[in-house]
């Protein structure tokens, strides 16, 4: 048990990672309005960088920037964090498409309960 | 010249749709023009695909790598076009092209506006780009890019047209999808995490040394991956997005979704299943029977919803629910038959699909008929589209001598080698179903006297379309020699028995 | 060669011929269709001569490791002989019958193409093409069930259809266990599995007679068969009590001796229940016939009972049986067909198709209760026509066998047959009929003459039966 929870400590980015997903991926699936859909969606996806930037980084370590004075210095790997750039751009733009699409169900539907909108079903089609 | 075609062939493959899809919106006013640079960019896709089959069949299956700007493999990003790729490339080009066809001088009264004929294509050039870079790549993080560019110009496609359902399927489509998307990610940083390496080739040689060391790390990995993937191919219980997409989208975009898109991402699971873990990690934790289980489920359950639809559209997207489970059963058999079936299975369930969309799209367009009881007499109307249709169903229920019969039959001999009866007998019950949910179609389509009104076939360049499909069909059932040759060698490239 | 692609293409070819022709053309498509029929029979009949004389035919191509091969044995000859031969009788009767009815273009263009298909399964030269062709004779016949367009034979054809795709299922499924533990799917020369004894088969040969058992219509497998009796009445004749039920019979026979072998078979405990499945059959069949009323669903459960004498004989495994299979495959069609005929003329000049109502209907239509009668003879297996002979060989094959109890059933079979169909005809000639209205003309020429040259054909083979015997023993020395 000890050492679990000192495991869990070590690895407190990991752990924070994995509550921040839960919660994302519950908002998604719990919600039905479509802005905390879209919420939960980027919170989810910020668990995944959060890991994936923590991947990267070693204790004590210093940006990798190269230094002529001291070439024994402990580097952090950059390549996730550089990774994640392209991540985030990609989530912004999900985000971006989410919410022109969110427009258009605002404007056909007139509102932004999912489970409105399903319960309005085809009568607003065949306008 | 011709070594220079060569050693960038498997970028210049990637490259072209790509590059030409940037293009399009500067031109929404020149429709014309659009559309035919559309079609020859997918002529030449099939010639570049074609001359990547004629290549690795000469070399008997060596893989063309290619590195991307010069830097070699664990650090830089890496093409490899073996046996599989070259496979899944010629798949994508042979449907593209008369999924274009069949949009020419059509679409605008399906998407509205000319302008949007013209972001239409993009986004479809875009999603070929994507699928033929997720065919080649041989990088882990670069899957998960293409993957997102593939979900949004889906997402586009079905959003494309002005109806709000449109708006609403596409929505509920991004939000699962990317809900997948984070899944797949989640996957990559595991194995990044216990490897420290994005190229396949490299992550899984380390990943068999120490996977001892975190054998729960790998196991989320493949959860995570299967959960993703499973998302984004629409595996059952996963497919809940898949029949609204896929029905609201227009015709050819349907095709495509349904045809390409799908086997896309089960493209993507099976190189990251055989490539990354390898079959004797999948066999460790007992992947294969998880494959071979949802495989089942997936076809007596898609079966039996697509038997409980009543519009036409959305009947064809559930059986693609239930033969994305063949597919997914094949690959779970973990031997050289059946991957090379269900690799088979996967091209004629693509040309296929998208015969049956199309002609249901045709029907549907010119009829504004969506229910399947309402199509009688159809059959007379409308010969060509019907027929293709009907040889297109035949060709799903598995009759000999039509492409869906190679690939059940060598399915049927993967189950068999893995001494387990029950795959097969769903196998076979899934073609009766198949034909239960297909054949009222035709008969209602043909047997049922017809309206008064006065209906006709679409333009040539849709028929064109649907004549090629419905030959390709009947060219892979009768002559399947090099592309059955082909999955042969692609299965036993993923099974590493080179 | 030639003659086998002919043979077999004929039909396909007058199908899109006739698909072509307009609907209102009556007489242009009669003669397309008689030319098809005509060439596929003499093409057929030239083709089985060099089969008899011991010529080796064979098409073959190789498509994606599978190989489709198309090769007549004797077995095949005789089963393309006698669809083919059929047909033309068949085709002549549909031009009376059809006379007044509508769709005439798709009736005679799928009848035609289900010609091609019934050939198919006649000549195929391994599983996977007979697979084929079976599944495809479904599809083909499927618009002839549903040529009413009623609700009725739309329920009636999905019967059909359903029961068809789950047995050709099981076939697939029987067919691919079979390559995989033998690697080989030919017909011609050794049988599949001779000298590969192993555990399973019993369960591989049930699941091919399961598979063919549904177009054999054998019980408890048989439910589609008198629904589909609501198929216009050259239909019933030709198709449900000839080819398709045959070629069902004739998958059996094709996997109990060339995929299994008799000596295989032999072997295996389930041999000594295959009999009494068909003698089962064979009883309960023709019982259940008597309590039926309508006449066409009489016979249709006389088809049932009849074609379990050919499994019958095919299930004894000796050589006497075989001979009566093959024999009674031959004289039970011609006169089965007959007397679909009379039931079609029936119920055409008359209107009626109860038999509690057919009262003095020979009066009126003496040539059709005459040429009824004679057919009846038949089917119980009085001397002068020719099932007596399949089944004199039967009995004997069953002895032979050391199963006597199964003559006996045969025997009592041919007794309930008596009592099942003789009320029938006395009826006829009884009873008063107030007011014949019976129509002549052409169409009843053109309906009649076919009826009354089967059952002449029956009489000549049943006084002479030597003139089809060369037939028999081709088949039976090619297994034995």
């Amino acid at each position: 048990m000890r050492e679990l929870i000192d495991k869990l400590i070590v690895n407190y980015p990991y752990v924070a990672a994995l509550i921040i997903f839960v919660i994302g991926a519950m908002t998604v699936l719990t919600r039905s309005n479509v802005f905390k859909k879209l919420l939960g969606i980027n919170i989810m996806e910020s668990a995944i960088f959060i890991m994936f930037v923590a991947s990267g980084n070693i204790r004590g370590g210093s940006a990798p920037i190269l230094n002529g004075n001291n070439s024994e210095a402990l580097f952090i790997n950059p390549l996730p964090s550089a990774l994640m750039l392209t991540g985030i751009v990609v989530s912004v733009s999900v985000s971006a498409f989410a919410l022109a699409l969110i427009l258009r169900l605002y404007r056909s539907y007139g509102t932004t309960d999912l489970r409105r909108i399903a319960l309005m079903g085809n009568e607003v089609a065949d306008k | 010249m011709r070594e220079m075609i060569t050693t960038n062939l498997p970028v210049f493959i990637i490259i072209a749709p790509l590059f030409v899809s940037f293009i399009l919106p500067t031109l929404s006013k020149r429709i014309k023009l659009v559309e035919n640079l559309v079609i020859s960019v997918e002529i030449l896709g099939i010639a570049l695909a074609v001359y990547l089959v004629s290549i690795i069949l000469a070399q008997r299956g060596m893989p063309l790598i290619y590195q991307m700007g010069g830097w070699s493999a664990p650090w830089g990003i890496e093409l490899k076009a073996g046996s599989l790729g070259a496979f899944f490339a010629l798949a994508i080009a042979i449907v593209g092209l008369p999924v274009a066809l069949f949009s020419k001088g059509n679409l605008s009264v399906e998407v509205g506006a000319e302008g949007r004929t013209a972001r239409y294509y993009t986004l479809y050039l875009l999603l070929i780009g994507a699928l033929t870079g997720m065919a080649l790549t041989n990088d882990l993080f670069n899957v998960y890019v293409l993957v997102e560019v593939a979900t949004l110009s889906c997402v586009g496609l079905v959003s494309s047209q002005k109806r709000p359902q449109a708006a609403k399927a596409a929505f509920r489509y991004l939000i699962l999808a990317t809900i997948g998307s984070a899944f797949v990610l989640g996957g990559i940083g595991f194995i990044y995490i216990i490897t420290g390496h994005l190229n396949m080739g490299f992550a899984s040689q380390k990943l068999s040394d120490i996977w001892q060391n975190n054998p729960r790390v790998v196991w989320t990995a493949f959860s995570f991956m299967l959960v993703g993937f499973g998302v984004k191919s629409a595996v059952f219980p996963l497919h809940i997005w898949l029949p609204d997409a896929h029905s609201v989208a227009p015709a050819p975009a349907s095709a495509v979704l349904s045809g390409l898109a799908v086997k896309g991402y089960l493209f993507c699971l099976l190189k990251v299943l055989y490539f990354v873990f390898g079959p004797s990690l999948m066999q460790v934790y007992s992947v294969h029977r998880i494959l071979v289980l949802a495989g089942m489920i997936a076809i007596v359950a898609g079966s039996i919803l697509a038997l409980a639809q009543s519009e036409l559209k959305r009947r064809l997207a559930f059986s693609t629910v239930a033969q994305v489970g063949y597919i997914i059963l094949g690959f779970g058999l973990v031997n050289t038959k059946g991957l090379a079936g269900s690799l088979f299975y996967l091209l004629s369930h693509a040309v296929i699909k998208s015969a049956l969309f199309l002609s249901a799209g045709a029907i549907v367009n010119v009829t504004g008929k969506k229910h399947i009881k309402d199509l009688a007499g159809i059959g007379k109307k409308m010969p060509v589209t019907m027929a293709a249709f009907t040889i297109s169903s035949l060709g799903l229920v598995g009759i000999p001598l039509l492409s869906g019969f190679i690939g059940k039959w060598n399915l049927l001999l993967g189950s068999l080698e893995t001494e387990n009866l029950l795959p097969v007998i769903v196998i076979i019950a899934g073609s009766v179903f198949c034909a239960a949910y297909l054949f009222p179609v035709i008969r209602i389509a043909y047997f049922e006297p017809a309206p008064d009104n006065d209906l006709k076939d679409p333009g040539l360049p849709q028929k064109i379309a649907l004549i090629l499909l419905s030959i390709m069909i009947i060219v892979l059932g009768t002559v399947p020699g090099s592309v059955l040759e082909l999955a042969n060698r692609a299965a036993a490239e993923l099974l590493a028995v080179l | 060669m030639f003659n086998l692609i002919l043979a077999l293409f004929s039909g396909a070819a007058g199908s899109l011929t006739v698909g072509l022709i307009p609907e209102s053309k009556n007489r242009l498509r009669k003669l397309t269709v008689l030319i098809f029929a005509v060439s596929s029979a003499l093409f057929s009949w030239m083709l089985a001569i060099d089969v008899f004389a011991g010529e080796n035919i064979r098409i073959a191509c190789e498509l994606g490791r599978l190989t489709f091969s198309l090769e007549p044995d004797p077995m095949g000859a005789v089963f393309g002989l006698i669809a083919s031969s059929l047909w033309v009788f068949a085709a002549v009767y549909s031009f009376g019958y059809m006379e007044k009815k509508k769709n005439k273009r798709t009736y005679f263009a799928f009848l035609l193409l289900s010609l091609t298909m019934t050939l198919g399964v006649a000549f195929s030269g391994n599983l996977v093409v007979l697979y084929l062709f079976y599944e495809l004779l479904t599809f083909s016949t499927y618009p002839l069930v549903i040529h009413e367009r009623s609700s009725e034979a739309v329920k009636a054809g999905r019967k059909y259809i359903l029961y068809s795709l789950i047995g050709a299922g099981a076939i697939l499924f029987a067919t691919v266990i079979t390559y995989s533990w033998s690697g080989n799917l030919e017909f011609v020369g050794e049988p599949v599995f001779k000298g590969l004894l192993r555990p399973g088969l019993n369960g591989l040969l049930l699941l091919f007679i399961a598979g063919f058992g549904v177009k054999a219509a054998v019980i408890p497998l048989h439910r589609w068969l008198p629904a589909a009796m609501v198929a216009p009445t050259p239909v019933s004749a030709l198709l449900h009590a000839v080819a398709v039920v045959y070629s069902g019979v004739f998958g059996i026979l094709r996997v109990v001796y060339s995929v299994f072998g008799h000596e295989i078979v032999g072997q295996l405990s389930i041999s000594n229940i295959l009999p009494w499945i068909a003698a089962f059959t064979i009883l309960a069949g023709i019982i259940i016939a008597t309590r039926q009323d309508v006449l066409k669903r009489r016979l249709a459960y006389q088809t049932i009972s009849h074609l379990s004498y050919i499994l019958l004989g095919a299930f004894t495994l000796k050589s006497w049986g075989l001979a009566g299979a093959v024999f009674h495959m031959i004289s039970y069609s011609t006169l089965k067909v007959a007397l679909f005929f009379c039931a079609g003329i029936i119920s055409e000049k008359t209107g009626e198709t109860n038999i509690s109502r057919m009262q003095g209907v020979g009066r009126s239509l003496p040539k059709t209760m005459f040429a009824f009668s004679a057919a009846i003879m038949g089917m119980i297996g009085m001397l002068p026509l020719n099932t007596f002979w399949g089944k004199y060989y039967l009995m004997k094959g069953s002895v032979e066998a050391g199963k006597w109890p199964l003559a006996l059933v045969l025997i009592g079979s041919g007794i309930i047959n008596a009592i099942c169909f003789i009320p029938v005809i006395v009826n006829a000639f009884r009873g008063e009929r107030e007011k014949v209205s019976v129509e002549r003309g052409e169409s009843s020429l053109l309906m009649l003459a076919p009826t009354l040259v089967l059952i002449i054909i029956s009489l000549i083979i049943g006084l002479v039966p030597g003139l089809i015997w060369p037939g028999v023993e081709a088949v039976v020395k090619g297994f034995y």
